[in-house]
């Protein structure tokens, strides 16, 4: 856990130093670049109210890559499971009209039924075809691509407006604000703590993740593989779901093309960086939220464009996943040598 | 000092993170002798060898070979100076023939630059004369025995003019009779000036075999001996550090009702070749079946049908009198203990913690690791569960929390042997439960085998060991070529006539 801790800050350490040199090789000023990133997103009440709202759509996403990838499910759906939970929400707000207490567990419900039924289809078709769920989920990504955007253009789309988008939501499915904290947060929060819960202390949490590490092993001790990969699919086709659904109720309040952005692919980053932990997606998404909300304000103040955030997010990625790796095997070799001077003297 | 060929000075090595695998160790090694290197596993044999081929690379120390010091980069610098190694696991191309393996990296050409293939077989069929292997340079390798197999990575190293032959362990894969051809042929290319270093843990042969023996343990060498004037207790005091007893504790016991009944047990693969061939046998209680036979005559299929891994084509398995043959895997569970050979790819999960391993199988069965409504994991018992397994076991552990794969390997089969053993069932199936495990850990699984036989329950044990097979089988069941050749009381039938069995399945030498 120490380990773990120690590398992930030398890694990020390194990265902005490595930042700060491209900084400097631009003509910008690094220290008041970095003021300014971290001003813009940590410090301050609005700041930081910010940061955790688009943490949001960036945590859920990554809890269902890394509960994926942990059990052994390749899973790269989340990016169709998200869209498809927005369009599930938005659905069930332009034709629902509940009070607020019931509207909004029912369309955040929706959002994940969404979610699970585009995984579940991944899902069955591995049950049945024995298709890789790999190659499944990835196209269907690009089928809940164009099927919402015929959705928003067809079916659902706003008569009144000038590009494909749906009417406003219900406004009893928004979700509500407290001053600048907007309560998806909560929702957030929740799928931590479910997540975390399901995964270490449920016994299908142990099964998917001795899985994950040797399935032949698995299967040998009597577990049920095959039932347990089609519940981690769904259950992270949910997460990633719930995403989409959230993004919709608690911020634009309706489905507009785009609406999906890079949250799930960032999400799916996100975990991989966190080696699939549970706690650290959740801690490196607010960290990569800090950054993309804050590269914002920063282009207010200094002249870097906020495209910095990228690169800074690139260097974060391969230098946190490659020093990993390379930080054991350095602490491991050097405690070799000083083990071999000893049986040496 | 130049009658000393190899003269390896104060060799350290750690592997990280902290295993010292050679403690400061000093080995001459003299022109033209066989020399072997003995002592558990774990204690550096193979290691030092390793070092000095160039395989893995010392902290300290100096190698000085022919009066100059050496330092191998890697293999091919070691057979170019004159130093081969034969692993363990043979490696050859099993399509090509004999003299394609042999020649393949050093092929002679003709001017054009092509493969000169008539010089390149003639070459191979010279070596094959000169040396007196009694192989067929035409054979393809896939089709020849694997004592043969063995001959061709000898070979190819003659072949590449080495005057060193490294062997690692060459005995493990071959019957009791192939054993003396390679004697014969080891001691043939000393008498002809090349120099032996011959791995290996079983002391029998080594005394046979060897001018002069090093022993090691713990990563010290503990002495350097002529084999003449040693014998096997002196070699076992040295390589375990105290006396070992070679003779089966197993008493007299009459076998109860059967409790494995296996019934025409047939397995033919899609594309037609069987795989088991109509297996009739029966495990009762408070027996040990021992299963012989060489790797590959279809032990891994009949654990994969017991297990169900795979479906058999036809036949019956019954446990306790119930058809199991359609149940799945949980539902054998219920009834199966199980070791398998591989421990890190059946047996555990190397990343996982050792409760995590511990309660693997039980976490379906025993209700105490069940929390609410049978969703939750009793964390807390599942720590308590796993304390009992280590004491039970005497596993040497940190704590239960620990990651499985910074346990020595002897205690990472005690944690896998006491977990199924902790199951109850009635019918144990081991397979290979000692490969690769020191003298002190086999002992002590030996030990509990022979435990569970006396509270009466069932046991089938595969093995590639001979001498384990014959020191706790009750009875010998003989594979080869997916028939069961042989079902044997111990008391009526000697290693030669099962060995002669698992090699051609009938009773006569070949």
């Amino acid at each position: 856990m120490k380990q773990k801790v120690l590398n992930a800050l030398i890694g990020i350490l390194v990265a902005l130093l490595l930042g700060a040199v491209l900084l400097v090789l631009q003509g910008y000023n690094p220290l008041e670049t970095y003021q300014a990133l971290f001003q813009f997103s940590l410090f301050g009440y609005y700041p930081f109210a910010t940061t955790l709202r688009n943490a949001v759509p960036l945590v859920l996403p990554g809890l269902s890559a890394a509960i994926a990838f942990a059990s052994g499910v390749v899973n790269l759906g989340q990016p169709g499971q998200l869209v498809m939970g927005a369009l599930f929400a938005t659905v069930g707000g332009l034709y629902l009209d509940l009070p607020p207490a019931l509207m909004i567990p029912v369309l955040a419900l929706l959002a994940m039924l969404g979610g699970m039924i585009w995984a579940g289809i991944a899902a069955l078709l591995r049950r049945f075809f024995d298709m890789s769920e790999f190659i499944v989920t990835l196209m269907l990504n690009m089928i809940a691509d164009y099927f919402t955007a015929w959705a928003i253009t067809e079916p659902f789309k706003d008569p009144s407006a000038f590009s494909p988008m749906t009417p406003q939501i219900a406004a009893s499915g928004w979700l509500p604000k407290w001053g600048e904290f907007n309560s998806m947060i909560l929702f957030m929060f929740a799928a931590v703590l479910v997540s975390w819960f399901v995964f270490s202390r449920w016994k299908a949490g142990y099964e998917w993740r001795i899985t994950g590490q040797n399935a032949l092993f698995a299967r040998l001790g009597g577990c049920d593989i095959n039932r347990n990969f089609v519940s981690v699919m769904l259950m992270t086709g949910a997460l990633a779901g719930l995403a989409g659904g959230l993004v919709v109720m608690g911020s634009t309040h309706r489905f507009i093309r785009g609406l999906g952005a890079n949250y799930a692919w960032d999400g799916v980053m996100i975990a991989i960086v966190a080696n699939n932990g549970i706690l650290a997606t959740f801690l490196y998404g607010l960290f990569f939220s800090a950054i993309q909300t804050g590269a914002l304000g920063m282009e207010l103040i200094t002249s870097v464009p906020n495209e910095i955030s990228q690169v800074l997010q690139a260097v974060l990625v391969l230098v946190i996943v490659a020093s990993r790796e390379y930080l054991n095997t350095l602490v491991e070799q050097l405690s070799a040598r000083r083990r071999a001077r000893e049986a040496r003297t | 000092m130049d009658s000393n060929l190899i003269e390896m000075r104060h060799m350290v090595k750690v592997y990280p993170p902290s295993v010292l695998a050679l403690d400061d160790v000093s080995v001459e090694f003299r022109r033209g002798e066989i020399h072997s290197i003995v002592g558990e596993n774990g204690a550096g044999k193979s290691t030092l060898m390793k070092v000095l081929y160039g395989l893995t690379h010392a902290n300290s120390g100096e190698i000085w070979f022919k009066g100059k010091p050496v330092s191998f980069r890697e293999p091919g610098e070691a057979i170019r100076a004159g130093i081969g190694m034969v692993h363990q696991e043979i490696v050859l191309i099993p399509e090509y023939t004999v003299w394609e393996n042999i020649v393949l990296g050093v092929e002679p050409v003709n001017w054009l630059g092509k493969l000169d293939r008539r010089r390149a077989r003639e070459l191979v069929r010279q070596k094959i004369d000169e040396f007196q292997f009694n192989l067929d340079p035409d054979a393809r390798v896939e089709e020849i025995s694997v004592a043969a197999r063995q001959k061709v990575e000898i070979l190819t190293l003659l072949y590449r003019n080495v005057e060193v032959l490294i062997l690692d362990e060459p005995t493990a894969v071959l019957t009791p009779q192939e054993i003396p051809q390679l004697f014969a042929e080891l001691t043939r290319l000393r008498d002809g000036g090349h120099t032996i270093l011959f791995i290996s843990h079983r002391l029998e042969e080594v005394l046979e075999l060897s001018d002069r023996i090093t022993v090691m343990r713990k990563g010290k060498k503990v002495d350097t001996v002529d084999a003449a004037s040693t014998n096997r207790q002196e070699l076992a005091r040295m390589m375990v550090g105290r006396e070992v007893i070679f003779t089966t504790r197993r008493k007299p016991q009459t076998p109860g009702d059967p409790v494995l009944q296996v019934e025409h047990l047939t397995l033919r693969e899609d594309h037609g070749r069987v795989r088991l061939d109509n297996l009739n046998f029966e495990v009762r209680e408070g027996e040990i079946v021992g299963v012989a036979g060489v790797e590959g005559n279809g032990q891994f299929e009949l654990v994969n049908t017991l297990m169900g891994i795979q479906r058999p084509t036809s036949g019956r398995i019954l446990v306790r009198g119930r058809d199991i043959t359609h149940c799945d895997i949980l539902e054998r569970r219920r009834m199966i203990s199980f070791v398998p050979q591989d421990r890190g790819k059946m047996g555990a999960s190397l990343t996982a913690s050792v409760w995590e391993n511990a309660i693997m199988t039980h976490h379906r069965l025993n209700p105490n690791l069940s929390g609410w409504r049978g969703i939750l994991l009793n964390t807390r018992y599942a720590q308590q569960f796993t304390r009992q397994l280590i004491d039970a076991f005497s596993v040497v552990v940190s704590s239960p929390r620990a990651t499985f794969r910074t346990l020595s390997g002897g205690n990472q089969q005690k944690v896998i042997v006491g977990r199924e053993l902790m199951l109850q069932s009635d019918f144990v199936l081991l397979d290979q439960p000692t490969r690769g495990l020191d003298v002190g850990s086999m002992e002590y699984i030996h030990d509990q085998i022979l435990r569970i036989r006396a509270e009466g329950r069932a046991v089938l044990m595969i093995s590639a060991d001979l001498e384990e097979i014959f020191l706790l089988s009750d009875r010998i069941l003989v594979l080869y070529r997916g028939q069961l050749v042989g079902d044997l009381p111990v008391e009526q039938t000697t290693p030669q006539e099962v060995g002669a069995l698992m090699l051609g399945g009938h009773r006569t030498s070949p």
